[in-house]
């Protein structure tokens, strides 16, 4: 759907404050992808950590990463989610 | 050992060294049982809310408590996963931030 916001959490098993941040977002019915980056085999988590990186240059966690996908040509739309006067 | 334990055993390491652990207990178990799986899957205990590599002289500086917890403590009153805090941050008399990364990347 144009305009629906994509949420992806960076994060890792063991940490609290990562879990704090996804008990919010449910709390709050926000469904989001969930990467748990210590979890994952070593070539994932290269792969993980590089794609986190471009976002976050620190890598740390938790990451949240929000994302509105928007298709087509829909200056309405452009000008609200990039915020043109 | 469970978290519990180990919680006794770091409450008084804490006080020893005129800190503290933080006073919300539910999440201080929840950072022990994730040093005690870091230690299981790792052989030391790696910062839980920190990508260990599983190579220990790599982690050192991130085995806990960390090479970075006492400048953190000093600057922000708690270190970077909120495990040892200063005895206003847990009375509440100074702000409570988001600790940055103090460890450069590699």
């Amino acid at each position: 759907m144009p305009g629906q916001k994509k949420v992806r959490v960076y994060s890792l098993s063991t940490c609290p404050t990562c879990k704090r941040v996804k008990k919010f977002l449910s709390d709050n019915n926000i469904k989001f992808e969930n990467i748990e980056v210590d979890l994952l085999d070593s070539g994932e988590q290269w792969v993980a950590s590089k794609e986190l990186r471009k976002y976050n240059p620190e890598a740390t966690y938790p990451t949240v990463v929000v994302e509105e996908v928007i298709c087509g040509y829909d200056e309405e739309l452009l000008k609200k989610v990039i915020e043109i006067k | 050992m469970t978290p519990e334990k180990l919680y006794e055993i770091l409450d008084k390491y804490a006080k020893s060294r005129g800190i503290e652990l933080n006073k919300d207990k539910d999440f201080v178990l929840d950072i022990l049982a994730g040093l005690l799986k870091n230690e299981e899957r790792y052989g030391y205990r790696s910062c839980p809310c920190r990508l260990a590599t599983g190579i220990q002289w790599k982690d050192s500086d991130i085995i806990c408590p960390c090479k970075y917890a006492e400048p953190d403590i000093k600057e922000y009153g708690s270190c970077y996963c909120g495990l040892y805090v200063s005895k206003e941050w847990n009375e509440g008399s100074i702000k409570r931030v988001v600790v940055p990364e103090r460890r450069k990347q590699t």
